[in-house]
This record gives C-alpha cells, structure tokens and sequence, in this order.
C-alpha cells in the first residue's frame, strides 16, 4: 500500500494523464469482450461462461489468418466472423438444449466447453506461448497528447471500439431486428407467438456476441501473446465488468470497463498488490447496493 | 519379509481390490502393473494450463537421460522408466500426485519438475514418505536453505534465486556505472517468484552501487494479458533502466505492449528471463541491446558437449530445449551416477551419495556442478549475462558470473537469514 | 421417530465399520490416501448441496469456506501451536461467524445475484490470502508444514489414524446433514427451495431458515477443507478459488442433485477421474469436457440419481 504515492500521482497533471489515458484503452479493450457477454445475458438470461474461450479463439484464428496472408484485415474480419460462427453453432448444438434447465447445467455446458476448447488450441496451435507481431502500418512512434502518450495502434483500437459500441447501440434502439431482440429479452414466449422466430433471435445474439469476442481476440492478438487457457483471466475481469455496469447492459458494459480500467492503473500506483481485490470489492459493493448492477434494470 | 513377497502380497490385494471394484462397476486407478523389473522414477510436473511448457521440456529432457541410461544397460539390466503426472499448476494435486506415484504406482524415485508452489507441496510428501527427490525447476532459494523446510533426501538442481541476484546486480552495476544508468525501476510479476527474486536483486543492487536511485516499481499480475498501466507508470517515472524478471509469454506480452509505447528509447530493459529460446523465438522484431541472463543457451557454455545436447535435443523434440530442460538433464546426471554407484534405490543411501558429488557437466561453469553437502543445492553452473541480438545466436557474448564472489555474499546472507 | 433415529444410528455405525475394515480390502497406502481426500471433498460437497440441491440457494463462492477452514485451521497449528481439537473447535467457530456474516449479506439478493455475490466474497478471499503474503505465504501457500501433535492417543501423523479420523469426521458430518435434511427444518429448506412465497403465506421467516442454512453448509464446508489441510500440511490459495466452488458443484450434478448421497457418489466418480485420466492422457481437459458435457446434456440427474429413478420406475412397473 502506498497512499502517498497516490496522492503524488493525482497533484501532478501528467501522471493523471498518463494513468487515465492509459486505464482507459484497458478500459476499451475490456468493453469489446464484456459487451458481448452482457448482449447475451440480457437476452438469453444465459451467463456465457465460455466467453473468454471464444476470445481465445478469437485470437488463435487472427493469428493464423495473418501468417497465412499477412493481411491484418483478413485477419480481424475472417477471425471475428469465424468465432461468430463458432457461436451460432455451438448455441444451436448446445446452448439450446440447457435454457430450460437450471444455471448449474449451463455453467456446466459452458465449463466443458473452456476445458475442451483449451485443449483443442493444445493439440492445433501446441503448448508454447505465440505472439502475432505489430503489422507494420501500426510501427510507428507514439502520439503526444497534451503531455500523455498514446501509441497509434491504441488510438486505432479506440475507435474500433467506440465505433462498435456505437453500432450496438444504434442496433439494439433503431433497428426492427434490435427492437424484436429486446421483446425477445423481456418476454420470449409473447415473442414467439407474434409469429417470431426466437430460435433465431437467441441465435442470432449468440452469434454476435460470439463475433464480440471473436474480434476482441483478434485485436488483441498483436499485443499480447496467446496461449491455451489464455481466455480464464479475460472471463474473470469481463464478467466483474458486466456485473458491475449491470448484466445486459451494453452502456452499463461501457461505463464498467473504464471503471475497472481506471481501477487498475490508478491502484497499481497506491496499492499495486491489492487491485484485483479492490474489483472485487467494488464488486461485492456494487452487488449489495444494487444487484442488478449500476445501469441494469430491476426485474 | 522381502521385497519380492510384499510385491506378491500387495498384488493380490490389488487384484481383490479390483476385482471388487470393477464388480461394482468403477474402474480402481490404483491397479499397478507388474513392477518387477524397471525403476520407476515419478515426475510430478505441468502438463496442462499456460505453463504446459515447463513439464513438456522438463520431461523431453529426462527422457533423453533415461534412454541412454537404460542403452547402457540400465542398473544390472533394470531400466529406468520416467511416469509424468499433471498436477494441472495446483500445489495439492502436485503433493497428491507425488503420493500416488510412490504409493500407488510404486515410484522409488522422485523427480519433482514443479514450479515452486508445487515443489514446496512435494517438499512436505517427501518429508514424510522420505524417498529421494531431486527438485528441477524451483528456483526460490528457501525451498534448500531454510533448514526448517529442507529435507534430508530432497535435493535441488535448479538455479537459485540467491544466485541470479548476485551475478545480476554485480552486471547490472557495471553497465549502470559504464553507461550512467542512476535511475532504476522494477516490474516483475506479483507472486512468490516475482517478488522473491527482484527484492533480491535490489538488496544487492543498492550494496554494489548505492549511487544507484530506485524510482519506483511495477507489479503486474502473473498471467496478466494487459500490462498498458505499468507501462505508463513506467513511462511516468523516466527511469534510465527497468529490471525486470517476467518470464516467458508474459516478457513476450510486455515486450510487445511496451514496443508500441516506444518505451526501450529512453529506458534500457535488464530482462533476466530473456534469453531462453522459447521467449527469444517467440518475439516478433526482438529488439536489440535487451540485457538478458543466460538461462539456456547451446553457446553458453561455449563447449562442444553443450552445443550437441541442445542440437541433438532440437533434432528430437523439434524445439529447443529450455531453461528447465538443462536443469532436468542435470538432474539425471546426479541420479545415474548415484544409482550406478550405490547400486540401490534406498532414498537415505542414495541421498548420502549425492550430497557433496560433483559431476561433469555442459552446464558446469568450468565442465563442472557440484551438489553441496549443507543445503543439498547445486553451485558451480553456468549462469551469465549478456545482451540481445535479433536473430541466432541472440545472446552472442556472454559475461559469466564469478562464482568465488556468489558463495561468499551468498553465505553473508544465508547468515543474515538466520539460515546458517 | 425415534425408532428410525436408532436405525441411522445403526447405519452410522455399519459404515464406519466398513470404513474401519476396508483398509484390510486394499492394504496399499494409495487407497487411504484416496479416502483421506475422497472425505474432504465429501463433506465440501455434500455441505454445497444443503443450500443448493435443499435450500434452492445456487451459491459459486462455497469454496470461501473450504478456503477458510483449511487456512484459519492450519495457521492456528503452525502460529500458535494449539491441540488439534481446540484449532478444530475454533475453526468451526470462525466459519460460523464469518458465514453468519456473509449468509447475511448475501441471502437477500434474489437468484443469479445471490450466486454472484457469494462468488465476489470468495474472491476477496482469495486476494486477501494472495496479498497478505507475511501471514498466508501469498501464492506460495504456507511452508514448512503443519504439526500434529498427538491428542488422546491419536497421531495423526501417521496415515493409518489420519485415515481413521477422516472417516469419522466423515460419517460424523454426513449423519448429522442426513438428519438435518430429514428434521422439520429440512423440510421447510425444501419448501422454501420450491416456493418461498408459499412458505412465507404459512407463517416462515424465510430469511433466518436461508441464514441457518448458509451457517451450516459454511461449517461443514470449512471441515472439509480443514481435513484437505491436514492431508497435505498445508494450505494453497487454490483452496479459496473458484476453481473449487465449480469441482463441488460438479461433484454434486454428477451424483445426482436430488439425491442426499449424490454429491458423495460425485465425488467418488471425479477423484476416481481425475486419478485415471491423469494416469492415462495428458489431455485431461479434453476427456473431462467430454464428459461433463454428457452430464449436463444426457444424464442430468446424476449417476446416483439415475439409478435410483431407474430403480423406482422399474418398481413401479412390476407392481
């Protein structure tokens, strides 16, 4: 613990420039996966356990689709629709088959499917670590901002994020299909007897959130290196996010990640050995002064 | 009664054992087969998981040793077979799979490839079920030099923590003097290992060269994928050099997230986990000029013997071997010779064998490693630093670490310990 | 009633007799070992299955009690080398407050929430024991052992009376939840599991039968975990992670969670797994993904469940 050194960091301009800029593209890259997590719990009212295996996955594909091709873009758009794909078959095959039954059987689907896929990238990608490498359009110096840094491929991801939270948002108010996805969420079976196909509704959000993760994976895949099991951690921080902002919603996601980002970077200043506890206790603050999470709706 | 009648006797419980179990329709793991003939030699370790390359390497080596022992004719024709057990990176599977390898399967020697959680699991079995045990990978100096954790026939042929600190700070003084690094940071990982091994290097650091100023440390996680807040920290606090000992996928991450942030312009990087060559392959563009630790290089020791044991590893397993395959290897060499000489398997004999023995070895300093008597650890081993190149041989030269110098800070500090 | 009390006092009995005389089945120290670890985890989640099989409370954070009881017991031991009873007695006190505690945060947060919040308090567990290094040895665990002093005449470093004090505790534990499940109080956890408004209609404070019912499942919880410690002589942080919560919960599925002895049978078919899976591949992940998803997508009354439903089916079809 060192409050002194807070302090120091929050009385001098650039230290809380730099600190802030730096929890919010965390705060950003956490979004992107937690967004999808949250899509599909406030729709299916399923906690996709297996959401940091889809990330994973994500990732491996980016990965093997740029060394193929050496084309960024192939690698982020073929790896998020991959994962995608992934999703909808794996909701269709699976997911399906446990909404009736109670949550213990869906974190059971789920957690069979972390072990399975972990291993499956095992004997595909093997056991050693892999990095991606920076495409070169992004080898470049860092931008200064009024005395912050921030690196090119970070401004990039930023907008990507902003522009897909953007997107949902748009989706889910604007659209016919976000309305139906909504009266979907609330009451399925109204839904389905207005002629809906909900089957395809719960598909369709599964799939989307699966691409979510699929294009976090991917997007992340130049910064930090893969290995099986590298999904485990990116679960536990984006399911305190959606907890946090509130299961289900996509802003509360948003509000969450750069909570949690800023959480970190300033905590690893005043208290670098105690900052995932401190999610945690702000989880269990949250939780006990308003369950349903701080923009979720009571139900 | 002999060896042979409890043999038979334990077989015929086992057979009712099974017999019974199989009738009630569950298959009881704990049949062992026949175990006449070949000395089993049992190998907690990890198989699964982020670090499945410890015991993947670790076991690829001890398999290279087994088989030329078992070509030479194995002890009066009874061959050495090595039994690999996940404990899937928990310590209380690591202390329950050892159980099982010498309870159930009938191990008579323990090779415990653990990381250091896990070997200090195996630790407490061995002390109380006290066959032999050589620990391979764990490297915290505590699990042989607090004689309130060692055990009389537990052995270590790791690197260890005490020693890497004092041939890092000694090098890392000199390039600071050299180049007028005054300001240092840290950033190593928030676990046993991390913290153990950087306070360390600091201690010796700060009694080298008290000129030196520390400006300000970073803690990631183990395994943290996001390391973008220690960067900024780091790139907040302009220090002139950053120690660091993150390891493996994680230096690799780091690596690459601080590349973007253009850190290693204004910082130079003393990274002692570097130069292995899982992590040196792994990096995409590895930057010049990082400061590494020699952890397993086939050029260092530049002896032939060494150069064909990493090549001849390559040639089988496709990979080079790593950091905890030279200590595996190491491991083996101390365990044949014992074997050979006391013709037994008896834990006490072999350890009263091995403590003191010195053997000839690639990874000896000087063609040598010696098991010391006190703490039953291994000294004498190449250890070095250098810096980084882009493409083979990484580390081209190699500056070795004084061996006279480590013992004797070593024995000050086991002092002020109260170890010794 | 009183009659059936004398019957499972007699049942008790017969299993700890079979207990006592197994060992001469298979005399290999492997099979006591087997038990030793077998009974921890029997009673962890056996313990998990009074609030989520009886009470309806769907808790993650279970293992904050194994974590507990292996830590609070075995730091007692080795800081201030108390007798194995006292540190017992002690442990069980210190999970019954903190249970009481929690139960009472968490037991007002209605379904998912509940199971969410008990998850985040076994988490700050888990970091506490991690960053409080100078005490718990952080990620470490703690070294150098835990002693067992001799009490009564019981030496529980020698495996063959740690193997005998673990059944006890074991057939001790099951038979007290046994009769619990089977008490009044049983059947209102039930009632309340299968419709807490109804059982409020009827005059039942729901709340103070969830908190009772939280406090005991944290005690036993805790028991399981301490014997855990005393197998290995030592306690891990993995003890407190979620990681556990989720192998109880396992346990309890694959035996059947409609069942009082499924969570045992579960357990005996996951440590069975764990050992022979490991034995054979390297791909443990692989197999048990495989058949955990059997589980949860064919057999979703568990083994013992099963059986018992098959059992009574055909039964009923003779008659």
């Amino acid at each position: 613990m060192d409050p002194q050194a807070l302090l120091t960091c929050l009385s001098t301009a650039s230290c809380v420039i730099t600190q802030t800029t730096g929890g919010l593209i965390s705060g950003m890259l956490l979004f992107l996966v937690a967004a999808g997590l949250s899509l599909i719990f406030g729709t299916l009212k399923v906690v996709n356990f297996m959401h940091g295996s889809l990330y994973m996955l994500g990732a491996y594909f980016a990965y093997t689709l740029y060394t193929a091709t050496g084309n960024f873009t192939i690698a982020v758009v073929g790896a998020a629709l991959g994962v995608g794909l992934f999703g909808l078959v794996f909701e269709r095959l699976f997911m399906s088959r446990v909404y009736n039954t109670d949550v213990l059987m869906q974190l059971l689907v789920c957690y069979g499917f972390i072990l399975i896929l972990d291993d499956a990238v095992k004997i595909i990608w093997g056991a050693e670590f892999l990095s991606m490498g920076m495409p070169a359009a992004f080898q470049r110096p860092p931008i200064m901002i009024a005395g912050g840094i921030l690196p090119v491929y970070y401004l990039f991801l930023i907008g990507v994020t902003l522009g897909v939270a953007l997107l949902l948002g748009l989706l889910l108010t604007r659209t016919r299909a976000g309305k139906i996805v909504r009266a979907a969420a609330v009451n399925p079976t109204m839904t389905s007897a207005l002629g809906i196909n909900t089957a395809l509704v719960f598909g369709g959000v599964f799939a989307l959130g699966g691409l979510l993760a699929g294009l976090s994976g991917a997007l992340a895949a130049p910064v930090r290196s893969m290995v099986a099991g590298m999904g485990f951690s990116i679960l536990i921080e984006s399911f305190i996010v959606t907890v946090i902002g509130g299961m289900g919603s996509i802003g509360g996601a948003l509000v969450g990640a750069l909570l949690i980002g800023l959480v970190r970077s300033f905590g690893t200043i005043g208290f670098p050995l105690f900052t995932e506890g401190v999610m945690f206790l702000f989880m269990t603050l949250v939780l006990i002064t308003k369950p349903s999470g701080l923009f979720g709706k009571e139900h | 009664m002999t060896d042979t009648q409890r043999t038979r006797r334990n077989r015929r419980g086992f057979i009712k054992a099974a017999g019974a179990l199989t009738a009630s329709g569950l298959a009881f793991p704990y049949v062992a087969r026949a175990q006449d003939k070949p000395i089993r030699i049992g190998v907690p370790t990890i198989l699964s998981g982020r670090v499945a390359q410890l015991g993947i390497s670790s076991r690829n080596a001890l398999q290279i040793e087994v088989d030329k022992f078992n070509a030479a004719g194995g002890l009066n024709g009874r061959k050495l077979e090595i039994i690999a057990r996940d404990s899937k990176g928990k310590p209380d599977e690591a202390a329950n799979n050892t159980r099982q390898l010498i309870n159930g399967d009938g191990c008579e020697i323990i090779i415990s490839a653990e990381s250091s959680a896990g070997a200090f699991a195996v630790q407490e079995v061995i002390r109380e079920l006290k066959v032999l045990c050589i620990h391979t990978n764990s490297e915290t100096s505590s699990l042989s030099a607090d004689p309130k954790i060692r055990v009389p026939t537990a052995f270590r042929t790791a690197r260890q923590g005490i020693h890497d600190a004092i041939v890092s700070a000694a090098y890392a003084g000199n390039v600071a003097k050299a180049k007028g690094l005054k300001t240092w940071m840290t950033c190593s990982p928030d676990y046993a290992y991390g913290r153990d091994n950087t306070s360390l290097f600091l201690e010796y650091m700060k009694r080298f060269h008290p000129e030196i100023e520390m400006v300000g440390e970073a803690w990631p996680k183990l395994f943290q994928a996001d390391y973008t807040e220690n960067i900024t920290k780091i790139l907040q606090a302009k220090p002139q050099a950053l120690y660091s000992c993150l390891w493996a996928g994680d230096l690799v991450s780091f690596l690459d997230q601080s590349g973007i942030y253009n850190l290693f312009a204004q910082t130079t990087l003393f990274a002692i986990n570097m130069a292995d060559y899982t992590t040196l392959t792994a990096v995409k563009n590895l930057p010049a000029g990082i400061h590494s630790s020699s952890r397993y290089l086939k050029t260092f020791p530049a002896v032939p013997e060494n150069a064909a044991w990493g090549d001849a590893y390559k040639a089988k397993f496709g990979d080079y071997p790593t950091n905890w395959s030279w200590e595996n290897s190491l491991a083996m060499t101390f365990l044949t010779t014992a074997l050979r000489k006391v013709n037994s398997t008896d834990g006490a004999k072999l350890a009263d064998a091995i403590r003191g023995m010195k053997v000839k070895s690639p990874f000896g300093a000087d063609g040598t490693v010696t098991m010391r008597a006190e703490d039953q650890t291994t000294i004498g081993y190449a250890i070095g630093w250098g810096t980084t190149i882009s493409k083979e041989p990484y580390v081209p030269s190699v500056t070795p670490g004084d061996w006279k110098s480590i013992l004797e800070h070593e024995a000050e500090w086991k002092k002020k310990m109260g170890f010794a | 009633m009183r009659s059936t009390v004398w019957l499972d006092i007699v049942i008790a009995a017969a299993a700890m007799a079979v207990l006592l005389l197994l060992p001469l089945v298979f005399p290999g120290k492997a099979f006591s070992d087997f038990m030793i670890r077998l009974s921890a985890f029997a009673i962890f989640a056996t313990s998990l299955n009074l609030l989520v099989g009886y009470t309806g409370l769907v808790s993650f954070g279970h293992g904050l009690f194994y974590g507990l009881g292996a830590y609070s017991f075995a730091l007692m031991m080795q800081k201030l080398g108390t007798s194995i009873p006292v540190a017992f007695i002690a442990t069980v006190g210190v999970s019954a407050a903190v249970a009481t505690v929690v139960g009472a945060i968490c037991i007002r947060l209605k379904e998912i929430y509940f199971s969410f919040l008990t998850l985040a308090f076994q988490m700050l567990l888990h970091s506490v024991i991690i960053a409080w290094t100078p005490l718990t040895g952080g990620d470490q665990g703690l070294t150098g052992g835990v002693p067992r002093p001799p009490f009564l005449g019981i030496r529980l470093d020698d495996p063959q009376h740690l193997y005998i004090f673990c059944s006890a505790v074991l057939v001790v534990s099951l038979y007290i939840m046994w009769h619990l499940v089977r008490s009044p109080f049983g059947y209102t956890m039930r009632m309340i599991r299968d419709n807490p408004r109804r059982a409020e209609f009827l005059g039942v404070r729901v709340w103070r039968v969830r908190l009772l019912a939280f406090v005991v499942a944290g005690v036993f919880g805790s028991i399981g975990g301490l014997l855990m410690s005393l197998f290995v002589s030592s306690a891990y942080p993995d003890f407190a992670y979620w990681t556990v919560s989720g192998e109880a919960v396992f346990m309890i599925l694959m035996g059947g969670i409609s069942v009082f002895f499924g969570p045992l049978v579960g357990a005996v078919m996951l440590l069975l797994l764990n050992d022979v899976v490991t034995r054979v591949t390297e791909h443990y992940s692989l197999m048990l993904g495989i058949i955990i998803l059997c589980f949860a997508l064919g057999l979703r009354k568990g083994l013992l469940g099963f059986v018992l439903w098959a059992w009574e089916r055909r039964r009923a079809g003779a008659q």
